[in-house]
C-alpha cells in the first residue's frame, strides 16, 4: 500500500482551513524543491514571528512543507538579527554604525586596494540562496563596478559537476529537464548520492507510485532515510563503498551492453561516443566492480535489469536518474555524472517524455545562482565569459565597452585558498554565503580570512564568517523582499514580500546601487527587483537559460514558467512563448544535435585509508537544519531536535571501540579533529562514519574534509576522506589491544 | 624523447600503454606496442562469459589509447631481443629500438602431456607436429578459442572439463548453461585447492552436482581417446572412460618467456623482476602481468598486472626526471611493498556458483600461530564461510554461496578495516540486522518512534494529541502538522487514531480509507489490518501479541 499523496492536500486543507485568502503567496526560504507556501501576517495568531506560515499547493509540494518549511518565519525574529551596520574598531569590537559611514568606509577601501594591487585585489563569494536579480546584479557588480575576476560562490560546492556534466553531453545544465511530477509515472527512479526524504521532504509523495511498483534504486553508503523507502520490495538499495558509486556506474553500463539492454536505435539516432563507452565498461565487469565498490554483482545485475525493464525501449512505463551531492562532491564528481548522464542514454531516457537524467538541485536558487553570472567563468543567460558573442551581448546591455568585462576567475576552493596570499585578493566581499562553516578544510579557510585587508559580510544574522568581517551590513531575508527562484526542476518562481524588514536593514540592490555609485560605476544600478529582473531577462536573451520572454508582471498573471522562455516580440499577435516544460524531445543543444556521451574511469578518493586512518568518513544533512544552519540553528523547534551533530557508527565499530551511544567520540583526519557525541545505527557501514555538516567551529565538519577538487568542475570532495576514530575519554591508561566481544549495540530510534 | 617498446597488447600491456600515456605528462616517451594477435585489445576475463552465452564477443573490446606518440603493430610476433644494440627484431624482420623494454607477453594455456590431445599424437601422419590440438580440444586462452568452443556446443552432446581452478569451473558452468553435459575431472583431491580447502571444496562439489555438472575429483586423465580424428572420450587414472566430443583444458598457463630467455634474461616460472619491476641483468627491460615474476610471485589474476601496470607507469614518468624523484612513487615504509593484498581476490563469475576467495586460504596454507581462524560451516544450503585474522585486520577469507558477505569481506580486506571486536562477526551480514523484531501493533511502536519524518512526530506527540480529543487525521494534522510533509505517513496516523478512538466511527473521509477501527483489548489475528507503512522501521501489521 502507498499513501495517498494527492489526499494529502485534503487532510492539508482541512488541517489549515485552507489557504488564506490574506496571505501572501510566496515560496519557503531554504532548498530548491521552493514549497508553495502563504504568509499572513497575523502578529495574534503565531506567537511572536508576527506571520503565520502555511502551505500551499503546487506541484512539487501538493501542499505540503516540512519541520524547516513550517518554523521558517521564525527566522525573521531571530534575537541577534542584524539590523544596523557594524563595523570592527582597531579593538577589535564591532560597533554600530550609520549606513552612510559603513558604506564610505567600504568604497574608500576597497578604491584604495584597488588602485594598489589592480582591480582583481578585491573578491567577491556569492550564494545560491541569492534571487535570481540579486545573482545577476552581484556578477555585474563584479565585473564592471569593482572590475575584478575574481568572482564565485557557494553552489561551487554545490552543483558544479553536475553542471559540468550537463553541459558537456546534454548541452545544456538545467537541473531537472522535465517537471518533478514526471516522476510518479515511471517504472524505475534510480537515485544516486540523493536523501530526497531528509533534504528535500515533500518531494518524496512523487515517489510514491514508483515505490509501489517496486522501482525506487537508491544508491548510498548509509541505509539513509531515502533508502529505506525502498525497502520491503518497493525497490533496491545498493550500498557502495563511499566513493565508488563511479564503479557502480560503470558496472550497469556494463551489463546494460553485454546483454543487449541499451537501446540502441536512439543511441544511434541521438547520441555520440558509443564506442568509447562501450570500451570503457568492459573493463567493468560485475565480478570486479564487486571488488572496487562492494556491491554484490548480483545486486548490481538486478538493478541494471530493473532499470531496463522500466525503459520505454523496453516497454516500460520510463525511467530517471538522478544524482544529488553525494555522488557529485568528488574529485571525479563531474565523471561520475557523465557516467550517470552516459547510463540514461544508454537506456534511452533524455528527451522521452516520462523518462530522463536529472541533478536534484540543492540550495534554495542553486538552479537559478548558476545562471546569472555569479560563476568565476560566466556571463548572464549561462553564458561563458570567454565567448566573444556572449562578452558583446552583456557589455551591450551593461553599457559598458566589450573590452572593460575581466576574464575568467578562479573557482571558489582555489580562490579562498589565494585570500590574503601573495598577489592574491586582499579583499573580500560575502554575499549569501557562510563560508566558514561550508567550505572544506575550514580550518585553513579561516587563516585565510584572517589574512585580508578587509572583510565584508551581507547577512541577515551574525553568521560565523559574518563575525569575522571587518564590516558587517544587514540585509533583507525572504519574506521582506520581492524576487525571482528557479527551482530545482528549471521554473522560475516569484518570491513575495510578506512583511516590511526591520528598519535599518536594507536590500543588496540597494547596497550595491550605493557602492557602484561611490566606485564611480558606470551603467544603471536599479534597485527594484522587478527592474532588474528584465534587465536580467534582456542579458539571458539568446543564451543557454533564457529568460527573455519573462517579467514579474508575466509571472504573477501564470503559473510559474519553465525556462527557456524566449521573447517572441511585443504585440503584434504573437503569442509569448509558453515556456519549456520538458527539454530534449527532438535534439540536444549542442552543435550537432546529439548528445556526446563522455567516456570516464574510476580513480578514487583523494585521501583513501591509509594504516592510521582505516575508516571513511562521509557528510551530509539532517532533515532539521540547511546549510551551514545559520537560519535554523536558530530556530527553537529545529535546534532542540537536532541540536548538534553526532557521528554515526556502526554497532561493530562500537563495540570495537568500546563506546556506547551518545558516547563522545573523537574524528582525525590530515586536516583537523573533532569530538562529537556517537550515534550508534545498522544505517551506517561498518568501516564509515557519517557526520552532518550545519555545525561551525569545534564541531565543524568542514575541520575534517579535504579541499581536493574535481578538475574539471573545481568541486571538493567533501562526501569523502579518510579518518581515524578513538574514544574521547579523558586520558586512560592504554588501550587494550584486543578488547573482549562485547555486546551490539542497539539502535536508536530516530 | 625516450624510446619506449612494449611487447604484448592484451589486456596489461594496453592497459600499461594508456597508463604510461596519462603519466606521461611531459610527453617524453615515444611508445611502440608490438601485439600479436591482429585484433584489438580485449577482456580475457569475460572469455568465459562467452562460453557461457552470457556475452557478445563484441563487448569484450577495451579502450585503446589514441596518441601521436604511440605507434600499434597489431599482428606482428616479437622474434628476438638484440640487447647490445636495444632492438625488438620482429618476425617480420623489422627492427624496433628502444631505451626502455616492457615486456607483457602474457602467458598460454598449459597442455598436459596426454597422449592423444595434439594432433600430432593420432600417428596417422595427418599432422605435422606444431602444436595443433585434436579436433574437438581446445584451450580457453583466446577470443578464436572461445570462437572455436561456441561453434563446438552446437553439435558437442557430452563435454569434459580437465582442471577445476577458476578458469574450468566457469568454463563447466558456462557449458552447463548451453545445455551440454558436462563432467569435470581434477587431479587434485579438492576443487580450486588453490583456493578452497577440503571442507569449502566439498560444499562447491555439491552446489555442482547441484547444477547437473558431474565431476570427478582426485583422479587424473591417462589418455585422450581420438577416433578418425576426432575426440570421444577421456580415460582416467581409475580406467574409467568419460564419454566426451569436446573437451576443455583448463590446466593451468605457463608465462610466456621465450623472448626472455633467448635474450638471456633470469627466467624462473616467469621473468624475474625486483620491486621495480625491473629485470635484474638488464636495467633497461621491465616486465608485467603473467609473463612476470616479481618478488611476491605473479598470482595469475588481471588485477595483479594492472596494478603492476600502474606502478611502472608513475615509475618511469617519475624516474625520468632524476632519480631523486624515484623514491616518491616507491612503497614507503607506512605501506610495505606490494604485497598481493588486494590484487589475490578471487571472485568465480560461474552462473549459480558463488565462490569468493582471498589471502589466506586453500588446501595449501600454512598454519601461522599468529592468525586467528573462523568458520561457518552450513554445508546443507551451500553455504560455507571462513576468514582469517590477524593483527586486528582481515587477512584471508573462502566464501562459498555467501551472498552480500563476500562483497563486505572483500572490501574489508582490500582496504584493511578494522575487524570486530569479536570477528565471528564477519561471518553474517553486517550492514543492516534481519527484520526479526519489528512491532507487530501499534501499542508495539516504542512511543519515541518518529511517525512523521517530515516533521519530527513521534508516536507519543500522537497519542497526546489524541488524549487532549483529536478524533481525525486532520486533526493531528492541525494540531502536530504529522502528514503535511510527503504525506506518507497517512495511513500510520490513521491506524494510530483508530486504534486509539474505542469509538469505532472515526472519519475516514479526508483519507479515503475504510479500515475497520479496533481498539487494543479487541485484535484478532488477521483482522483488523492496519496498513504497513513503508517509510518507517517498522512493521506494523497487525497481529495477535
Amino acid at each position: 500500500m502507498t499513501p495517498l499523496p494527492r489526499d494529502t492536500d485534503t487532510a492539508l486543507t482541512a488541517a489549515t482551513g485552507g489557504a488564506g485568502t490574506e496571505g501572501v503567496a510566496t515560496h519557503c526560504p531554504y532548498c530548491a524543491l521552493q514549497c508553495a507556501q502563504t504568509l499572513t501576517p497575523n502578529p495574534g495568531l503565531d506567537g511572536d514571528n508576527g506571520v503565520a506560515v502555511e502551505g500551499r499547493a503546487f506541484p512539487t509540494n501538493r501542499g505540503g512543507l516540512c519541520q524547516k518549511g513550517w518554523t521558517s518565519a521564525e527566522v525573521l525574529a531571530a534575537p541577534d538579527r542584524l539590523t544596523t551596520p557594524l563595523v570592527r574598531t582597531a579593538d577589535g569590537d564591532l560597533v554600530p554604525v550609520g549606513w552612510d559611514e559603513a558604506l564610505d568606509l567600504v568604497a574608500i577601501q576597497l578604491r584604495r586596494i584597488r588602485d594598489e594591487d589592480g582591480a582583481d585585489a578585491v573578491a567577491v563569494f556569492g550564494g545560491g540562496g541569492l534571487t535570481n536579480e540579486k545573482a545577476y546584479q552581484l556578477g555585474k557588480f563584479a565585473r564592471i563596478a569593482l572590475g575584478t575576476a575574481n568572482i564565485d560562490y557557494n553552489g561551487r560546492f554545490c552543483m558544479s559537476s553536475a553542471a559540468a556534466a550537463a553541459n558537456q553531453t546534454l548541452g545544456i545544465d538545467r537541473g531537472l529537464p522535465f517537471p518533478l511530477t514526471d516522476l510518479s509515472g515511471a517504472d524505475a527512479v534510480l537515485l544516486l548520492g540523493s536523501n530526497l526524504a531528509e533534504t528535500m521532504p515533500p518531494s518524496v509523495a512523487h515517489l510514491a507510485d514508483v515505490r509501489g511498483r517496486g522501482g525506487l534504486v537508491v544508491v548510498d553508503p548509509r541505509r539513509s532515510a531515502t533508502a529505506d523507502l525502498a525497502a520491503d520490495g518497493q525497490g533496491l538499495h545498493l550500498q557502495p563503498v563511499p566513493g565508488t558509486d563511479l564503479v557502480v556506474l560503470m558496472a550497469l553500463q556494463h551489463i546494460l551492453l553485454t546483454e543487449g539492454l541499451a537501446d540502441l536505435d536512439y543511441l544511434e539516432a541521438r547520441t555520440t561516443g558509443l564506442e568509447e563507452i562501450r570500451r570503457r565498461s568492459a573493463l567493468w565487469w560485475p565480478e570486479r566492480a564487486e571488488q572496487v565498490c562492494g556491491v554484490p554483482a548480483g545486486v548490481l545485475r538486478d538493478a541494471a535489469r530493473l532499470l531496463a525493464a522500466a525503459s520505454p525501449a523496453r516497454g516500460g512505463r520510463g525511467a530517471f536518474v538522478l544524482t544529488g551531492r553525494g555522488v557529485e562532491q568528488s574529485r571525479q564528481g563531474t565523471a561520475t555524472v557523465s557516467a550517470a548522464i552516459n547510463l540514461a542514454l544508454l537506456l534511452g531516457l533524455p528527451g522521452r517524455v516520462g523518462s530522463g537524467y536529472g541533478a536534484v538541485t540543492g540550495q534554495g536558487n542553486g538552479q537559478g545562482g548558476r545562471e546569472h553570472g555569479q560563476k568565476c567563468d560566466q556571463l548572464p543567460g549561462y553564458r561563458m565569459i570567454n565567448d566573444p558573442d556572449a562578452r558583446a551581448h552583456v557589455a551591450a546591455v551593461w553599457g559598458v565597452p566589450e573590452s572593460s568585462l575581466p576574464g575568467k576567475g578562479q573557482p571558489a576552493v582555489e580562490l579562498l585558498a589565494s585570500l590574503g596570499t601573495p598577489g592574491g585578493p586582499r579583499a573580500l566581499l560575502v554575499h549569501g554565503s557562510n563560508l566558514l562553516v561550508s567550505a572544506p578544510n575550514a580550518q585553513q579557510v579561516a587563516e585565510r580570512l584572517a589574512a585580508l585587508d578587509l572583510l565584508v559580510v551581507c547577512d541577515f544574522v551574525p553568521s560565523e564568517t559574518a563575525m569575522l568581517a571587518d564590516v558587517i551590513l544587514p540585509v533583507t531575508q525572504w519574506a521582506e523582499e520581492e524576487g525571482t527562484m528557479t527551482s530545482l526542476e528549471g521554473r522560475v518562481i516569484r518570491r513575495r514580500k510578506a512583511i516590511d524588514p526591520p528598519s535599518g536593514v536594507r536590500s543588496e540592490l540597494w547596497v550595491w546601487s550605493q557602492l557602484a555609485a561611490r566606485l564611480g560605476s558606470k551603467g544603471t544600478w536599479d534597485t527594484e527587483p522587478t527592474l532588474v529582473f528584465d534587465e536580467l531577462a534582456r542579458a539571458s536573451r539568446g543564451g543557454r537559460a533564457d529568460y527573455s520572454g519573462l517579467s514579474h508582471a508575466r509571472l504573477d498573471t501564470e503559473e510559474a514558467l519553465y525556462w527557456p522562455c524566449p521573447a517572441t516580440g511585443a504585440g503584434g499577435g504573437v503569442a509569448p512563448h509558453p515556456g519549456t516544460p520538458r527539454l530534449f524531445a527532438d535534439s540536444f543543444p549542442t552543435h550537432d544535435g546529439c548528445a556526446h556521451m563522455v567516456a570516464v574511469d574510476h580513480v578514487g578518493p583523494a585521501d583513501d585509508l591509509r594504516p592510521d586512518a582505516p575508516l571513511y568518513l562521509v557528510t551530509g544533512r539532517v532533515l532539521q537544519h540547511y546549510q551551514s544552519g545559520a537560519q535554523t540553528r536558530r530556530v527553537a523547534t529545529l535546534a532542540t531536535a537536532v541540536p548538534g551533530p553526532t557521528a554515526e557508527v556502526h554497532p561493530l565499530l562500537a563495540a570495537r571501540l568500546g563506546v556506547v551511544d551518545g558516547e563522545r567520540v573523537r574524528l582525525t583526519t590530515s586536516r583537523g579533529s573533532v569530538a562529537v557525541p556517537a550515534r550508534i545505527t545498522y544505517s551506517i557501514r561498518p568501516d564509515t562514519i557519517f557526520m552532518p555538516f550545519h555545525w561551525s567551529g569545534a564541531a565543524s565538519v568542514n575541520r575534517l574534509t579535504t579541499d581536493a577538487t574535481d578538475p574539471v568542475s573545481g568541486m571538493p570532495e567533501f562526501k569523502v576522506c579518510a579518518v581515524d576514530i578513538t574514544p574521547a575519554r579523558r586520558h586512560l591508561a592504554r588501550r587494550e589491544t584486543h578488547p573482549e566481544p562485547d555486546h551490539v549495540g542497539t539502535e536508536t530510534p530516530a | 624523447m625516450t624510446r619506449l617498446v612494449v611487447i604484448g597488447n592484451g589486456m596489461v600491456g594496453s592497459r600499461f600503454v594508456e597508463d604510461l600515456l596519462g603519466a606521461d605528462a611531459a610527453g617524453r616517451y615515444d611508445v611502440t606496442v608490438v601485439g600479436a594477435e591482429a585484433c584489438e585489445p580485449y577482456n580475457r576475463v569475460l572469455l568465459s562469459e562467452v562460453v557461457a552465452g552470457k556475452h557478445d564477443l563484441s563487448a569484450l573490446t577495451l579502450p585503446t589509447p589514441q596518441s601521436p606518440r604511440l605507434t600499434v603493430l597489431r599482428g606482428e610476433q616479437a622474434d628476438h631481443l638484440d640487447r647490445e644494440d636495444r632492438v625488438v627484431v620482429t618476425a617480420g624482420g623489422g627492427r624496433l629500438r628502444y631505451d626502455r623494454l616492457v615486456l607483457a607477453t602474457g602467458s598460454a594455456a598449459r597442455v598436459p602431456p596426454l597422449p592423444g590431445l595434439r594432433a600430432a599424437d593420432r600417428g596417422d601422419g595427418g599432422g605435422a607436429d606444431d602444436g595443433t590440438l585434436t579436433h574437438g580440444v581446445h584451450g580457453l586462452r583466446s577470443i578464436d578459442d572461445a570462437r572455436e568452443i561456441v561453434a563446438a556446443t552446437l553439435n558437442a552432446q557430452r563435454a569434459v572439463v580437465l582442471g577445476a581452478g577458476v578458469l574450468g569451473m566457469e568454463a563447466a558452468c558456462g557449458l552447463a548453461r548451453r545445455g551440454v553435459a558436462v563432467t569435470v575431472v581434477h587431479p587434485a583431491s579438492t576443487l580450486m585447492e588453490r583456493q578452497l580447502d577440503e571442507e569449502a571444496g566439498r560444499v562447491v562439489e555439491l552446489a555442482m552436482s547441484g547444477l547437473g555438472i558431474d565431476h570427478r575429483v582426485g583422479v587424473g586423465a591417462t589418455e585422450a581417446l581420438v577416433e578418425d580424428g576426432r575426440l570421444r572420450g577421456l580415460r582416467l587414472d581409475d580406467g574409467e572412460i568419460v564419454p566426451a566430443d569436446l573437451l576443455v583444458l583448463a590446466t593451468g598457463t605457463v608465462p610466456s618467456t621465450v623472448l626472455a630467455t633467448t635474450a638471456g634474461l633470469s627466467v624462473d616460472r616467469g621473468v624475474v623482476v625486483d620491486d621495480d619491476l625491473r629485470s635484474p641483468d638488464d636495467h633497461r627491460v621491465f616486465a608485467i602481468g603473467d609473463c612476470a615474476q616479481p618478488p611476491e610471485g605473479g598470482s595469475g589474476l588481471v588485477a595483479q598486472g594492472w596494478e603492476q601496470s600502474r606502478r611502472l607507469a608513475a615509475l618511469l614518468c617519475g624516474s625520468i626526471s632524476g632519480g631523486a624523484e624515484l623514491l616518491p612513487t616507491r612503497p614507503t615504509a607506512a605501506s610495505p611493498r606490494p604485497s598481493s593484498v588486494g590484487s589475490d581476490v578471487v571472485r568465480l563469475k560461474a552462473h549459480g556458483l558463488d565462490v569468493v576467495t582471498m589471502g589466506v586460504c586453500g588446501s595449501q596454507r600454512v598454519d601461522d600461530p599468529a592468525q586467528r581462524t573462523l568458520r561457518l560451516s552450513d554445508p546443507d544450503v551451500g553455504r560455507h564461510v571462513e576468514v582469517v585474522v590477524s593483527g586486528g585486520l582481515l587477512v584471508g577469507a573462502t566464501c562459498v554461496g555467501a551472498g552480500a558477505v563476500a562483497a563486505d569481506l572483500v572490501t574489508t580486506y582490500t582496504r584493511r578495516t578494522p575487524v570486530p571486536a569479536d570477528p565471528a562477526y564477519l561471518l553474517l551480514p553486517a550492514l543492516m540486522p534481519g527484520p526479526a523484531s519489528a512491532p507487530t501493533s501499534p501499542d508495539a511502536i516504542p512511543d519515541d518512534a518518529t511517525i512523521c519524518r517530515c516533521n519530527g512526530v513521534s508516536k507519543a506527540a500522537i497519542v497526546a494529541c489524541v488524549h487532549d480529543g483529536a478524533t481525525s487525521v486532520p486533526d493531528v494534522a492541525a494540531a502536530t502538522r504529522a502528514t503535511t510533509g510527503c504525506g506518507g505517513c497517512s495511513d500510520d496516523v490513521c491506524a494510530l487514531v483508530e486504534w486509539l478512538s474505542p469509538a469505532a466511527s472515526t472519519s475516514k473521509d479526508a483519507l479515503g480509507t475504510t479500515a475497520m477501527a479496533f481498539s487494543p483489548s479487541d485484535v484478532r489475528p488477521g483482522e483488523n489490518h492496519v496498513t504497513k507503512g513503508k517509510h518507517m522501521n517498522h512493521n506494523a501489521e497487525t497481529a495477535a501479541s
